[in-house]
């Protein structure tokens, strides 16, 4: 079937592409115009509407055992309340699988990458990511705080062992990219140990954070992974911790090095309350370092809750808990914590956070590198996205908010004096085509010809937010699954993989090593097609070398 | 090749699916129960209840809730048998059922042998109401008990917790340097695990001791190892979780998922007579619900199942992980896992029987699962 949208106005970074035109698809994928007389077999008028590719979402936690315990601990703030849309069952099941399928693809979303899934778990993330209807999604494997890897780092095992190791866990986990967070931290709690930066030791081990980050981002980077190490930074969210940051970002050195997040690293220790933002500082540093790229985790005011694999930190904040209940689940490497938290537009410290968020994205000057997250859910939920384009984009609406903060918040932050606005175009860069040259995604983010029709069609309107909350028309392999913002009907989008050749021992090696430390076989953990609920859940992305 | 029954007649699978599509198609109020499956023979009857504005309950809910109640209410401290393995240095035990609810406790937590830490763990057992046990001629290291009957493990948690903050609380008549031993004890664990099972303990004892390790982690390491019910408990609730947001015993008979776990117990949905119709689900045991009245019941169970009359249809399944390869909670890992990858499928599976009643039930096509 072909399909032509006719006189949108195409914004195409990737491209250089923002223009007035035609766009064909034809079943999954975008096609040059036809010649001569074709009709398409179906026509959408989209003049004066604006035509990207599908979005994608870097960092989200969308999925998996430490995501579901955050809908177990908190019922109460997920009731339902309205009966189903006939075609899409339990899509009103408030936070569920089937409920964030439809929401991403509502604003126009096409892909989303979760972003820590314990190897242990990988089977129970696939399960649910498989049941996110609509949205291609991707894992990121978590490493850093697993015995057998520094075991091997002590031991000064060479780097294609430590890659051997890395390789087998992405094809276990069936992992897009690797993820390390608070690299060690899990480990040492376990030891009893209470704060721990990027220098310290974990206890047994004697390897420190660094060690750890840098030989995992020389094997990401030797075993051709397109997505860079995806670091979670030590110390997250305590005042000073700027520091932590800046560390980090002068340890990448010339390989590149993924920080998600950003916006939790960006503390100062400066004004009457001992807290303020250093975004202006961080985002120094990430210009000046061009092999880091970043992600935000914008700040957003509302009730949401965090769930992150830090499990210190989230130990550490636990009686900041609103509602007053938490998870700590010292799990097989990191496990993971569940703070329920309130953001108050009131409250200085919240306050600070919401600038710093947004100092990052306007004070960082190559929207190629930093990306749009708010670490869902930890800073806001996702559905918070559509306020946040707004705010880039329109800097009035920006200071009718700030005139609603803490003066004194305001004062220890720069947001007030920046007039940067984000042009449709960077948006488009930010959140379609870095994301996808990010992820070595290279069918999406674009609208070449030949690449894969995922495309959001959205209606200008002057109330910015509404525009992206409720995309006009939405394809998904070029079939139709959105008008106006509903969701038309169900379809089952794929999971994206990496799968870089290792030596084959290493099998064996996993194997003895699973069998002598937990008498279990590793069979009972690989993540495979027999493992899934529906055929073909998995397409492989190719390695860089 | 799956064996059926109508009203205890041998019929074919055919006839069997039909005859349940109808009876479930023609109820108002149907729950679907036990939920002894594996996860997509949960993924598939989730989906039916929600698609016949049913309910859904696990026959190991009570339990299960028991748990996930405290949970919610105050918050838990919890790590995997797994890490349990390789780094408690101190067990906390409590009630006399922990092995029959898991079989494996004693191995799997290397109580019979040693760790295998790079530096071998001195391991140290405290068992509160371990029953008539006086000790364990398997457990190498050793072992202090406290209490009797798990009846009395409520106060003496409550003791313990009280003293480890500090005060001074001892109801319980056991000598004040006894207690102090133990608290001294628990409170030099580098890494202590407490474990008990729900179907045991009640939730005021499982809250207490949520709260004493909790305490516990103001100076030292202290986490639990709750152990989950039987019949793929932890599964079930796994899938109902992230299908529907919430827990076994939610209904959708209002066109969206509501949990409450009174109203959509199944066993009070029957013999209040608010169900009409039950499907029920024992694929890893063959057990039959223990509901005290009649009503029309499709059954999905092995054959051995016995029932107080031959339900309206019964259709023999498979054994998830002997009959056919399934993903269920494993106990060992505290993970949903592969179990009995690559086994060729002798019987179909919940999840296949469901997928074809479905199909006599009209627009089929919508459903995601």
């Amino acid at each position: 079937m072909l399909i032509k949208l006719k006189g949108g106005r195409i914004i195409d970074p990737a491209n250089g592409r923002d223009e007035v035109s035609d766009l064909w698809i034809e079943a999954d994928r975008i096609v040059a115009p036809p010649s001569g007389d074709t009709q398409a077999n179906e026509t959408y008028d989209v003049t004066g509407m604006i035509v990207m590719a599908g979005a994608i979402d870097i960092h989200s936690h969308i999925a998996g055992a430490n995501v579901n315990a955050a809908r177990l601990l908190l019922p109460e703030e997920h009731r339902g309340t309205t009966a189903a849309a006939s075609p899409t069952p339990l899509a009103n099941c408030k936070w569920s699988t089937f409920e964030t399928g439809c929401l991403y693809a509502a604003m126009g979303f096409t892909t989303v990458v979760e972003p820590a899934v314990a190897p242990h778990h990988a089977i129970h993330a696939h399960l649910e990511l498989a049941d996110i209807p609509i949205i291609d999604k991707a894992a990121l494997a978590v490493l850093g705080n697993d015995d057998y890897l520094l075991r091997i780092i002590r031991a000064k095992e060479s780097l294609s062992c430590v890659s051997d190791y890395v390789a087998w866990t992405l094809q276990a986990t069936k992992a897009l990219g690797v993820k390390v967070i608070n690299a060690g931290a899990a480990t040492a709690f376990k030891f009893n140990v209470r704060s721990f930066s990027f220098d310290d030791i974990v206890p047994l081990y004697g390897v420190s954070s660094r060690q750890i980050v840098k030989t995992l981002q020389q094997a990401v980077s030797e075993l051709g992974v397109p997505h860079p190490l995806h670091v979670h930074c030590n110390n997250l969210g305590i005042a000073g911790n700027v520091d932590t940051a800046l560390t980090t970002i002068a340890a990448a050195g010339d390989l590149p090095l993924h920080l998600a997040h950003l916006q939790f690293y960006g503390y100062g220790t400066e004004g009457d309350r001992g807290f303020s933002s250093a975004g202006a500082r961080l985002a120094e540093a990430v210009n000046a370092a061009k092999s880091v790229t970043v992600d935000v985790g914008q700040v957003m005011f509302g009730q949401t809750v965090t769930i992150s694999s830090d499990v210190l930190r989230q130990f550490m904040a636990r009686h900041q808990a609103r509602p007053k209940k938490w998870v700590i689940c010292d799990g097989d490497s990191n496990g993971f914590g569940i703070v329920p938290y309130k953001y108050r537009m009131n409250d200085f410290h919240n306050a600070v956070q919401f600038a710093v968020g947004l100092e990052l994205f306007l004070l960082i000057n190559d929207p190629w590198r930093v990306y749009f997250t708010t670490d869902h859910p930890n800073g806001a939920p996702f559905t918070s996205y559509p306020d946040i384009f707004a705010l880039l984009m329109d800097r009035e609406l920006r200071a009718e908010w700030i005139s609603k903060l803490p003066a004194d918040a305001v004062a220890v932050t720069t947001l007030g004096g920046i007039k940067r606005q984000y042009t449709l175009n960077e948006i488009a860069i930010m959140t379609r085509a870095a994301p996808a040259r990010l992820l070595g995604l290279n069918d999406r983010g674009h609208l070449r010809e030949g690449s894969r029709a995922d495309v959001a069609v959205y209606r200008p309107q002057r109330d910015i937010a509404q525009m992206f909350r409720s995309a006009a028309l939405v394809f998904k392999d070029g079939d139709l699954v959105v008008r106006e913002g509903q969701v038309a009907h169900y379809r089952f989008g794929r999971c994206l993989t990496v799968a870089p050749g290792f030596d084959a021992a290493i099998n064996r090696r996993m194997r003895d090593y699973y069998d002598n430390r937990y008498a279990i076989s590793t069979d009972v953990m690989m993540v495979s097609e027999h493992t899934m609920t529906r055929p073909n859940s998995f397409e492989a992305v190719g390695c860089v070398r | 090749m799956n064996r059926a029954w109508i009203g205890g007649r041998s019929v074919s699978l055919e006839d069997a699916v039909s005859q349940a599509a109808l009876v479930l198609g023609r109820s108002r109020q149907p729950v679907v129960a036990g939920l002894g499956t594996d996860v997509e023979g949960a993924r598939a009857a989730v989906a039916l209840a929600a698609r016949l504005s049913g309910a859904v309950d696990h026959m190991h809910s009570t339990a299960l809730l028991r748990d996930i109640d405290c949970a919610r209410q105050t918050g838990v401290m919890i790590t995997t048998p797994v890490e349990a393995r390789v780094r408690a240095d101190l067990l906390l035990l409590v009630g006399s059922d922990l092995e029959k609810t898991w079989p494996e406790l004693f191995a799997t937590l290397c109580l019979t042998t040693a760790t295998p830490q790079d530096e071998a763990i001195a391991r140290r057992l405290i068992w509160i109401c371990p029953g008539r046990l006086a000790h364990r001629a398997d457990f190498g290291g050793k072992l202090e008990t406290l209490g009797q009957e798990v009846g009395q493990a409520l106060p003496l948690i409550a003791c313990l917790r009280a003293r480890v903050n500090g005060r001074n609380s001892n109801p319980t008549g056991i000598a004040a340097k006894k207690i102090d031993q133990l608290v001294t004890l628990l409170r030099s664990a580098k890494f202590g695990v407490a474990v008990w099972t729900a179907q045991q303990l009640d939730d005021l004892t499982i809250e207490m001791l949520n709260g004493l390790v909790r305490d516990l982690n103001a100076e030292t390491r202290f986490t639990s190892l709750p152990l989950a019910a039987q019949d793929n408990a932890a599964g079930v609730l796994a899938a109902c979780g992230w299908m529907t947001g919430f827990p076994m015993r939610t209904g959708f008979g209002r066109g969206f998922a509501e949990h409450d776990p009174w109203r959509f117990d199944a066993k009070r949905l029957v013999e209040s007579g608010e169900a009409d119709c039950a499907l029920w689900i024992s694929a890893y045991r063959s057990v039959a619900p223990d509901w005290q009245v009649d009503l029309p019941i499709i059954a999905l169970t092995g054959e051995s199942a016995i029932f107080r009359r031959p339900p309206d249809v019964q259709i023999e399944v498979g054994r998830p992980g002997v009959d056919h390869a399934s993903i269920g909670y494993l106990a060992k890992t505290g993970t949903l896992a592969a179990i009995g990858a690559g086994i060729d499928k002798r019987t179909n599976s919940v999840a296949d029987i469901i997928g074809q009643i479905v199909q006599f039930l009209p627009d089929s096509n919508a459903w995601p699962c």
